[in-house]
This record gives C-alpha cells, sequence and structure tokens, in this order.
C-alpha cells in the first residue's frame, strides 16, 4: 500500500539497525506480538540492582531502540479519559493502566519502566487536568517528562527546570518519527523552539482532521429534490427549502435549515466552515496580501457571512433560541430530526449524526466540500491543534528515553515490527494505544487509510488491506451487513465509504486547498492579558448580528477590538511571526 | 481566683484542637494570599523567585473594559439573592409549622429539598427546556394566561431574575431547615399559653414563632452579606451565553475566563483577597451594629 | 379588642377554615414544583438512549429499559467511589460534630467567663472569609503527606465554622439555670457539655450532621485535585468527570469516541440519581429529631 511504501525505506534501516546494534529479544514473533513469554530471560537478568544510576549500556553504541540494562524507571502523570475507562481497561480485566501491553513493550524492550506520579480522570483539555498539572508544576514535584502546554512550557524553560532535547532529538529520533511528526510541516516544532532550542517534543496532532465539510441530510435533499451544493447560494437555497418544504413530512413548520451552537464555532455544529464560504477565516492568524498576519475575525468578509446568517435567522432557518443552547442541546435537535445541515469536521457522523440515525433509521447525512460564493474552490481553514508538548526535567538521568518511548510507539503499530492489531485497536477495546503515554502517528494515517480503502474498493480486492485501513473496512462490511452491531457503526460508512467525508479531505489534500494557521507560538503577553476579553466582545457581537442587531455593530466591534489591545496583539504576533522566518 | 481558673482552663483545652486544625489548614495555606501581590508563575514553584508586583494585580482587574458591568451585574445578581434567599425559605418553615398532618409535613419538606441534590450543569439542560419560548411548559403556562412569551435564559431583561428565581428554587428547601431547627427550639407552653389567651395563628407566629427564630434569623443575614460579591459561579456558568452576558457575566465567570488562558493565579487570588475585604467590612459593620444596638454578639 | 368574645370566636374558626386549605394546597403546589427535575432524570435513566438523545423523555420513560442500571451496576468504578465517599462520611461527619461541639461550648460562654474569647472568635470566624487559594492549599496538604489519602478529604474541613456559630448562638439558649444547678452537683465543664447542653442541642445537631454529611458527600473537587488516582476518587467527583458541559471547540481525536459515551444521557442520567439517592435519604432519617418540645423535656427529666 502507499502508506507502507512511503514509510518502508526508513524502517528497513530501523530493522538492520535493530538487529545489529543489539541484543534485543529477537524480532517479537509478528502474529500476535504478546511479548510476555520471549522477555523473561532479560527479566530476570536484570536484577533489579538500585534503578540503574550508571552508564547503562554496555559497550554498544546508544541508539533509538537501545534497551536499558539494567531497567530505568521514568515518570509520567497521565489523565485517564472515559473512553480508555470504559471501553479499554473496562474490557481487558487484566490491563491496568500502570500494567499494560504497552508498559510491558517499553519495559521488556527498551527496558524503560513507566511509573505514574499521578493520574486524573478526564479529558487533557478537562478544568481538572490543566488545575493539576499546574498545582504540580508549582509545588515543584516535577514527572521526569511533563506533558505541558505552550503557556506552561514557556514558563518552565523560562525558569530553567527543563532540558534543551535538540541534540538528543536529533541524535536519538527514529527516521520514522522524524518523518511521521513532520508531515505536515515544521509547525509543530516551530512552536517548541524558543531561543532556537528545542524545549519539547511535541504531541503532533494531525491539523489535516480539523477540515470542515457541510453535513447534509441527504433524504430531505432527494425526497425535495435538491442537488448537492456548488455555491454558497446553494447552500442558502437548501437552508430555504429545508426549513419551508416541510422534509420531515409532518405539516408542522418545525425544521430549520442549518444548526450551530450558541460559541459559534467548533468542529461540530459550527461556522467555521460556513464563513470560508465567504473567504472569512474567523479566530485564526492568516497571511494577507503583504505577507503579514493578520487575525480573521476582523476582516470585512466576516461581515458578509454575518449579513448571510442574519437574513437566514430573519428568514426562520435558524433556531431563534440557538444563542442560549450548546451542542449537546443542539444535537437534541439534530437527533430529534429538526435540523438538516451543519458544519463540521469527518467525525460528525459518529457524533452528533449517528444520534439523529438512532431514532430515525431513515435518516441519512452525507458530507460535501465545503463551496464558495463564486463557486471557486474553497480555502478551508485548519486550526493549529498540537496542543500538548512533552518537555523533560532538568536534570534527569535519561532525557533521551523519552524519545525513545516515542520511537517504539510508532515502530509498535505503524512499523515492521510492529502489530496493528494488538497494540492500536484490538476490536474488543479499539482505543488501547491510548494507555502508552505518548502517542506518535504519522498525521496523514486516516487520509492514508483512505486512500488504502479507496484503491482496494476500484481494484475490487479488499483482501490487500492491513492495519488501519483493513479494521475500518472490516466496520464497514458489519454496516453494510445490516447487523445490529453494524448499525451502530454507520458513522464510520460515513466517512470512509466512496461519498464518505474523508474521501473530500483527500480531495482538499490534493488540490492543495487547506489553509494554515500562522500563529502557533505561546500566547503574547497582550494576548495573556486581553483574550478573554477580545474573544467576549466578539462572540457577543456576533450572537446578536445574527439574531437582528444591526450589521454597522460589525464596524464598531472592529473599532473595539483593535482599541481594547487587537492592535497591539497583531504586532506582537508579526513579531513572532518574523522571527520565525 | 483558683476556683474561676479551675473552671476556665478546661474550655480553653476544649478549643485547642479545633484551633489546631484552623492554623494547618486554613492559617497556615492563608500565607498564598502573597501571590495577589505577585506575578505568579506556576512552574517557578510556590517558594520560587516570584516577581513582585504590588497592586498591579488588582489595578488590572479595575481597568478592564467590562469591570465596572460585571460588578454591578455581580451585586444586582448576588442581592436579589441573598433577600429572597433569607426571606422564603424563613416563610416557608413558617408555613410547614403551621401543616398539623405529620405525614404531609414531612413529605413536603423532603421534596422541597431535592433540587438541592442536582447540580447546575443537569438543571441547566432542564431549564433550557421548561424555559424555551417555543416549547416550554412555563411559557405555555403564560400563553394561556394571556400573557407574552418571555425568552428567561436569552433575555437581558429577564436573564438577571432567571438566575435569582431558580436559584432560590434550588437552594430554599435546603435553607428551610434550619429555621424548622430553630422553630423546634421554641418552647410549646408559649404556643398553649397563647391559645389560651385567644390569640389567633397570626399573632402567634408574629409574637411567638418569629421572635424565637431571631438569633437565627440575625445571625443568617449577617453571615449571607459576607456572601456579597458571590453570585454563584456554578450556576452563571452553566446558564449564560454571549447573548446574555451583558447582563449575566459575573465577577467569578469574568475572573474564570481571563485565567482560563493563561493560569493567571495572581489575578485571581487578588479577586478572592477583594472578595474577602469587602466581605469583612460588610460582616464587621454588621456585627458591631448588632452589638452596639442589640446588645448581641453573633460570635 | 373592641370585639365581642362572639364575633372574635366567629373569625377565627373562619379562618382556621381556609387557611390550612390554602397552605397544603401552595406547599404541595410547590413540593411538585420541586421534584420535577429529579422525576424527569429518572424517567431519562429508564428510557432508551436514543429516545433520550432526541429529548423526546419528558417525565415518563420512553421505550423502557433497565440498560443504563445494568450497566452503572456492573461498574466496578462506580461502587469503589461510592465507597470511599461512604468511608469520608463516616469519618467525617463524626470528627466535624465533635469538633463543632467542643469549639462551640466554650465560645458560647460570656466573655468574662473565657479570657480570649473573642480572640478565638475572631480566629475561627475568619477562616470562612479568607483563603489563599488552589496552590498554596494543595501544596500545604502535600507537605502534611496527606495527598492520596482519605484524610484528605476528611482533616482540612474538620472545623465547619459555619456549623459552630449556629451551634454556639443554640448553646446560647440553654436556659442558665440548668449549667447552674449542675455545677452545684459538682458537675466539670466536660460533665456539663455532654450530659446537658448536647442531649437538649439534639433538633440543632440532627441539623448540623445533615449539613455535614451533605457537605461531604457533594464535594468533589477536592476530590479531583487531591487524589492521585482515580480509585481514590468519592462518588461526587466521578460523577463530576461525565457530567460536565462538553466543549466541542477543539475535539481531538482520542476524545471523539469519549464524546459518543459520554454523549449517552441514560447512562448519565442513572449515576447521578444513584448517587444522590443514599444522601437524599438521610434527611427524612434525621427527621425524627425535629420533634417539638424536646427542650421541655429533658429540662423536666
Amino acid at each position: 500500500m502507499e502508506m507502507q511504501k512511503i514509510r518502508g525505506k526508513g524502517l528497513k534501516g530501523i530493522m538492520i539497525f535493530l538487529i545489529t546494534a543489539l541484543a534485543l529479544t529477537a524480532c517479537t514473533s509478528g502474529e500476535n506480538g504478546k511479548p510476555e513469554n520471549e522477555a523473561k530471560p532479560s527479566a530476570t537478568t536484570g536484577s533489579n540492582n538500585s534503578g540503574g544510576n550508571s552508564g547503562t549500556n554496555e559497550g554498544a553504541e546508544d541508539g533509538p531502540f537501545v534497551k536499558y540494562d539494567p531497567p530505568i524507571e521514568v515518570s509520567f502523570v497521565r489523565h485517564l479519559s472515559d473512553v480508555v475507562e470504559n471501553n479499554v481497561l473496562g474490557v481487558l480485566k487484566d490491563e491496568t493502566l500502570e500494567n499494560n501491553r504497552w508498559t510491558r513493550v517499553y519495559e521488556e524492550e527498551l527496558g524503560i519502566k513507566i511509573v505514574n506520579d499521578w493520574v486524573v480522570k478526564g479529558d487533557i483539555t478537562s478544568d481538572q487536568y490543566l488545575q493539576k498539572i499546574n498545582v504540580t508544576l508549582a509545588s515543584g514535584d516535577l514527572p521526569d517528562f511533563i506533558p505541558v502546554n505552550a503557556t506552561q512550557l514557556k514558563q518552565l524553560a523560562d525558569s530553567g527546570q527543563i532540558e534543551d532535547v535538540t541534540e538528543l532529538y536529533n541524535k536519538y529520533a527514529s527516521p520514522a518519527l522524524k518523518e511521521a511528526l513532520l508531515q505536515e510541516g515544521s509547525s509543530p516544532f516551530d512552536a517548541v523552539t524558543l531561543d532556537g532550542k528545542l524545549m519539547a517534543i511535541p504531541m503532533v496532532e494531525a491539523s489535516i482532521e480539523r477540515s470542515m465539510f457541510i453535513w447534509i441530510r441527504t433524504d430531505w435533499m432527494k425526497k425535495l429534490g435538491l442537488q448537492p451544493p456548488k455555491t454558497m447560494a446553494d447552500v442558502l437555497a437548501i437552508s430555504k427549502a429545508f426549513t419551508e418544504k416541510d422534509p420531515d413530512g409532518n405539516g408542522q413548520p418545525d425544521t430549520f435549515g442549518l444548526g450551530f451552537t450558541k460559541s459559534l464555532w467548533g468542529g461540530a455544529m459550527g461556522l467555521e466552515g460556513f464563513m470560508a464560504g465567504y473567504n472569512a477565516f474567523p479566530n485564526i492568524w492568516v497571511e494577507d496580501a503583504s505577507g503579514g498576519l493578520v487575525y480573521g475575525s476582523v476582516q470585512p468578509e466576516v461581515r458578509t457571512a454575518l449579513q448571510a446568517l442574519q437574513a437566514m435567522s430573519k428568514g426562520g432557518q435558524v433556531d431563534p433560541e440557538f444563542g442560549i443552547k450548546d451542542g449537546s442541546k443542539v444535537s437534541e435537535l439534530i437527533a430529534g430530526g429538526k435540523i438538516g445541515m451543519q458544519y463540521g469536521e469527518q467525525w460528525n457522523s459518529i457524533y452528533p449524526l449517528q444520534l439523529n440515525k438512532n431514532v430515525d433509521t431513515n435518516a441519512q447525512w452525507q458530507a460535501f466540500p465545503i463551496v464558495t460564493e463564486s463557486g471557486d474552490m474553497a480555502k478551508i481553514p485548519l486550526k493549529f491543534s498540537t496542543a500538548r508538548f512533552y518537555a523533560v526535567k532538568k536534570g534527569v538521568e535519561h532525557p533521551e528515553a523519552l524519545i525513545k518511548l516515542f520511537n517504539m510507539h510508532l515502530e509498535k503499530i505503524w512499523g515492521e515490527t510492529g502489530d496493528f492489531g494488538y497494540y492500536f485497536a484490538p476490536p474488543e477495546a479499539e482505543s488501547v494505544w491510548q494507555l502508552s503515554p505518548v502517542t506518535p502517528y504519522p498525521l496523514k494515517k486516516n487520509v492514508e487509510a483512505f486512500r488504502a480503502i479507496d484503491a482496494a474498493r476500484k481494484a475490487g480486492d479488499m483482501s490487500t488491506l492491513t492495519g488501519e485501513a483493513k479494521t475500518i473496512q472490516e466496520k464497514m462490511e458489519s454496516y453494510y451487513s445490516g447487523s445490529k452491531e453494524g448499525f451502530a457503526v454507520w458513522g464510520w460508512e460515513r466517512i470512509y465509504s466512496e461519498e464518505g467525508s474523508m474521501g473530500i479531505t483527500d480531495q482538499y489534500d490534493k488540490n492543495n486547498q487547506f489553509l494554515l494557521e500562522k500563529f502557533v507560538g505561546a500566547p503574547t503577553p497582550t494576548m495573556v492579558e486581553r483574550k478573554a476579553t477580545l474573544e467576549k466582545l466578539q462572540n457577543e457581537v456576533f450572537v446578536k448580528i445574527i439574531l437582528g442587531d444591526p450589521i454597522e455593530t460589525f464596524d464598531k466591534f472592529v473599532e473595539d477590538w483593535k482599541k481594547l489591545g487587537g492592535e497591539q496583539i497583531t504586532k506582537e504576533v508579526n513579531e513572532w511571526y518574523a522571527s520565525t522566518k | 481566683m483558683g476556683t474561676k481558673t479551675r473552671r476556665e482552663l478546661p474550655l480553653h483545652l476544649m478549643i485547642v484542637p479545633g484551633l489546631i486544625f484552623i492554623i494547618l489548614f486554613s492559617y497556615v495555606p492563608m500565607a498564598g494570599i502573597a501571590i495577589a501581590f505577585q506575578k505568579f508563575i506556576p512552574a517557578k514553584g510556590l517558594f520560587g523567585d516570584q516577581q513582585w508586583i504590588g497592586w498591579e494585580n488588582f489595578s488590572y482587574v479595575l481597568q478592564l473594559p467590562s469591570f465596572t458591568q460585571v460588578l454591578l451585574n455581580t451585586l444586582l445578581i448576588s442581592s436579589f439573592k441573598l433577600i429572597l434567599g433569607l426571606l422564603v425559605p424563613l416563610v416557608f418553615a413558617i408555613l410547614l409549622n403551621e401543616v398539623k398532618n405529620a405525614v404531609l409535613k414531612r413529605t413536603v419538606q423532603t421534596t422541597i429539598y431535592l433540587p438541592y441534590f442536582l447540580s447546575w450543569v443537569v438543571l441547566g439542560g432542564i431549564l433550557i427546556d421548561i424555559l424555551s419560548p417555543s416549547g416550554g411548559i412555563v411559557n405555555g403556562l403564560l400563553v394561556s394566561l394571556g400573557l407574552p412569551k418571555i425568552f428567561f435564559l436569552g433575555d437581558n431583561n429577564w436573564f438577571p431574575f432567571t438566575l435569582v428565581g431558580s436559584d432560590v428554587w434550588k437552594n430554599f428547601g435546603y435553607g428551610t431547615i434550619v429555621y424548622l431547627a430553630a422553630i423546634t427550639g421554641i418552647d410549646p407552653g408559649l404556643y398553649e399559653a397563647a391559645t389560651i389567651d385567644g390569640a389567633n395563628r397570626w399573632r402567634k407566629v408574629w409574637h411567638i414563632t418569629l421572635p424565637g427564630m431571631r438569633m437565627v434569623i440575625v445571625l443568617l443575614s449577617v453571615l449571607s452579606l459576607g456572601q456579597l460579591l458571590n453570585a454563584g459561579f456554578d450556576q452563571v456558568f452553566n446558564l449564560y451565553s454571549p447573548q446574555v452576558y451583558e447582563s449575566g457575566d459575573i465577577l467569578d465567570t469574568f475572573v474564570y475566563r481571563i485565567g482560563l488562558l493563561d493560569a493567571q493565579y495572581g489575578v485571581a487570588t487578588a479577586v478572592g483577597f477583594f472578595k474577602s475585604i469587602v466581605s469583612l467590612i460588610l460582616i464587621s459593620a454588621s456585627y458591631f451594629f448588632a452589638y452596639h444596638f442589640a446588645k448581641y454578639r453573633i460570635f | 379588642m373592641g370585639h365581642s368574645f362572639n364575633s372574635t370566636k366567629t373569625r377565627q374558626a373562619r379562618k382556621l377554615e381556609w387557611f390550612p386549605i390554602v397552605n397544603t394546597i401552595v406547599l404541595v403546589l410547590v413540593a411538585i414544583l420541586c421534584i420535577f427535575p429529579l422525576i424527569h432524570i429518572i424517567a431519562i435513566s429508564f428510557s432508551s438512549s436514543s429516545a433520550a438523545a432526541a429529548g423526546q423523555v419528558r417525565l415518563w420513560p420512553v421505550d423502557f429499559t433497565l440498560a443504563s442500571y445494568e450497566y452503572t451496576a456492573s461498574r466496578g468504578e462506580f461502587w469503589q467511589s461510592m465507597w470511599v465517599s461512604i468511608k469520608r462520611l463516616a469519618l467525617g461527619t463524626p470528627l466535624n460534630l465533635l469538633l463543632t461541639i467542643m469549639v462551640a461550648y466554650p465560645l458560647s460562654k460570656e466573655s468574662n467567663a473565657l479570657r480570649f474569647r473573642l480572640v478565638y472568635a475572631w480566629a475561627f470566624f475568619l477562616t470562612m472569609l479568607f483563603n489563599g487559594g488552589l496552590i498554596p492549599w494543595y501544596v500545604t496538604l502535600k507537605e502534611y503527606g496527606l495527598l492520596n489519602t482519605i484524610w484528605a478529604l476528611v482533616l482540612p474541613g474538620a472545623v465547619p465554622v459555619f456549623s459552630i456559630i449556629l451551634l454556639l448562638n443554640f448553646f446560647r439558649e440553654v436556659p442558665k439555670e440548668l449549667e447552674e444547678a449542675a455545677l452545684i452537683d459538682g458537675a466539670g465543664q466536660w460533665t456539663t457539655l455532654w450530659k446537658i447542653y448536647v442531649p437538649i442541642s439534639k433538633p440543632a445537631l440532627a441539623t448540623l450532621a445533615l449539613f455535614a454529611m451533605v457537605e461531604h458527600w457533594n464535594s468533589w473537587f477536592d476530590g479531583l485535585i487531591l487524589m492521585g488516582n482515580p480509585d481514590n476518587y468519592p462518588l461526587q467527583s466521578y460523577i463530576q468527570t461525565i457530567v460536565i458541559q462538553q466543549n466541542l471547540s477543539n475535539v481531538s481525536r482520542d476524545e471523539l469516541l469519549n464524546l459518543a459515551l459520554i454523549s449517552d444521557r441514560t447512562l448519565k442520567a442513572s449515576q447521578i440519581f444513584l448517587g444522590s439517592l443514599p444522601i437524599i435519604m438521610a434527611y427524612p432519617f434525621l427527621q425524627k429529631y425535629f420533634v417539638k418540645g424536646i427542650v421541655l423535656g429533658s429540662v423536666k427529666g
């Protein structure tokens, strides 16, 4: 497959390295990858003698996959999301966050024993996680490897508590890792390069996954004899028809054309995609004609888009109560079959659209590419989505162990010694990969999986699929079989089938339609002071305009925004931008 | 003197354990108020080399564009909550006390205390439904009474009162408990005597029940003054939206949003300290007022 | 006053007739208003997920099912955290009450019977108003070695100052004659407190016990921050992590499935209901102490 081809070269190199330079536990035997048996001998030779404080590798030169002997211990702090607790640990009864297939791999193949200083329940974006990290930083009790955001990283670096990892990364990162993390350019590394030094390893998240689509109820379109949109005028016409032509056939004027939430933005039920149709890119910093950075929210294109939304709202195409409804409330309307169109990311079919499908089996949704006013190809805004970085505490005995863990994670899933089905997503516990503290992945893996499936589909031979593509194809087949379990994965079919959202991502990618967010550094001083104020102002004004305030309010907003710190922030952002060039 | 000391010493000894607890768990961490005067950076540590900036955190908050509006919102919302939060439970305790049927009394008592146990996240979702102008039962009721519909959660004229109303509704049942305890402390003999004297229900409430609860009423009023700058973070956070920022944004949600981006603990501590000082002034004033005029020490 | 005996009597009789009826109606209506949300949650917990997701459930389950309860019952974490909450309550409530009584009693004395009374009183009172914020609090508890132990949930809040102020005021209402009688009998302060003041203040103590229990049961923030492992979370901390408001602004790939899971309202509803059931039951149980005449009774006895 294409995916394999890309990585083949690097991996071969690693393999040679692995086999020659190491006295590793041979190659774990491929088929099931359960390494307990093979590892026993090395575990006994390790003779737990005082945690290995002296030099580790006798003779052999150290490298990306060299094992520590005697084993070393490194500490992390972790979060435990609901999905890991329920769908992984809840299913795999003999694995815990402390002792699982990943920690065993790290211990047995790298001689790295992982301990968790603490575990907090919640997502990495949750308040409690953020606060837990902050109190940990303040109490001075840092783990060896610290997951931080841009602000925290800057604070740690400024107070000299973390290692410069420039050299280590160059020396220890496996070629596959370097390649995987750079698939979308160097921005993630720019974000953690302070004064020319690499101060952390970014937990790179794919921006490409942030692509926006128009999700439309195609059963309604069919019923009303509508065609997929080619221009914004078509989108507006569909919205109007969904509102006025009683698509649910209940004789009541109780449907809305377009759904979005009170926070206006977001990966589902957001307005970024709609605005992009007017060449407006709110909330992100984009390059203007002169090569400087400007803030998308205050550009005149946003005004046009707001005007269009206001007209829709006046025409009853928008829930008049949207201004107080969050995502779960709006998804209630979607589930109840009251909304026929919404803008969001590729996964929207899994949530919230599957909720609609569960209630009404005849409902059908499909993702369509973003369209523009003129009918030209739209630019797809991509938010910079890498928000977490692993820093290394100053004075740690083996700072490079972090990078080895990164290497190993990637290798065990996508490498040649890897076992995707065991380490990434076994069918019974799909999020097993999240048991590892570090989780790098090839950024374009999802679109690559689509390409693989699509190629196999066209060739009419699905047997060639491997890894993630194979797993996904099995899901889709389960859906096509009409079984009850299959019905529950309708959302996946909507992403990866011929008319799936990932196919559109593929098109976006091939057409070079992406518009990447340009500011990726830590918040500037004025941002820290004023961002909350400016955001409040923006969302208040936008919501009110949509609900009927005169459009001139927007011009006043732009003035206010500049006065209240926006101008200063623009200056700082451009200084930062100049410094990265 | 010997007897007096012998009498007094055990009293001091009784206080000691409690005193040790508050020193260890309240006064020691209270040293952290220093953070209000620092440009506090968590990564430098609590005892690290933090930069001292005097009153800058305070002036920073004061000069933020919407501070005045936020402060006014806070005062408006919390003073209504404060007054109704004292009165409604009081009225209910008295009404409950008039119920003779023990089963009814207990059932009502338990039922009105239920909403207290549901969090605002949960109640928020329910309120959006029942207060909705399009399908909510409250507006249905208004319409059937010939009144105009009200967008309780989205209209800036109504939003503060929606907050006050729903807060009182959630908490009054729990609030009645103290009053009920005070009522049980009243000597039943007083009521019997009054009945013999031919006093009616209203007179008994006015002359026996209320005076019997005087102490608790004064006490709760004074203590609740300390809450004047707390308009209820959890509630507002779960119910407000950009649409009603202008009437619903309060000090705590404001600080939360400022702190969110950059862990500005200095600012948050400064605001907390400011609130404490205001509470202290209000409570001290009413404490001395009560002592001076009524010779009654609240504590 | 100016009325004849007869007319007063008839007026009173008429009032007696309508007031209880109106009063009952008002109270019952308000009670219904208060029970509504809980019934709604119970109805959701017994409904199918898809009906709940579409907002079809009002006050009666739609597509009745026990699935959410079966799921919740099978969750070790749920019961584990409930056990932590019970331990917390069992350790915390008696400690709260003991310290409340021991501090409130001396402070209820006049200043001439207890030197530094005002200093003590203000020392306790000020802790209600001032605190150093999250970080100093955390670091202090860490230095004491309490993190990740049940004591971190019990000890820091062991002195409920609000309750102390309430109780000292209740103690002041105790007739002085009782204490003097005890003194003549040769009873010390300790005996006076436990043999006279405590029995006579049962309604007040029942109230404070309820407050302490509710406080311990409902606290969630300290559990999230102070416990280094979800195994040690009390129930409300655990529930808090599943009922948070959804934030769709930056859903990363590993949160996606989470979102679908969290959006199952029936599960949330059943856990919220089961989670608050024990503490809701506490009140009716304590109500038996809210009986009139206790003061009188103990004076006589």
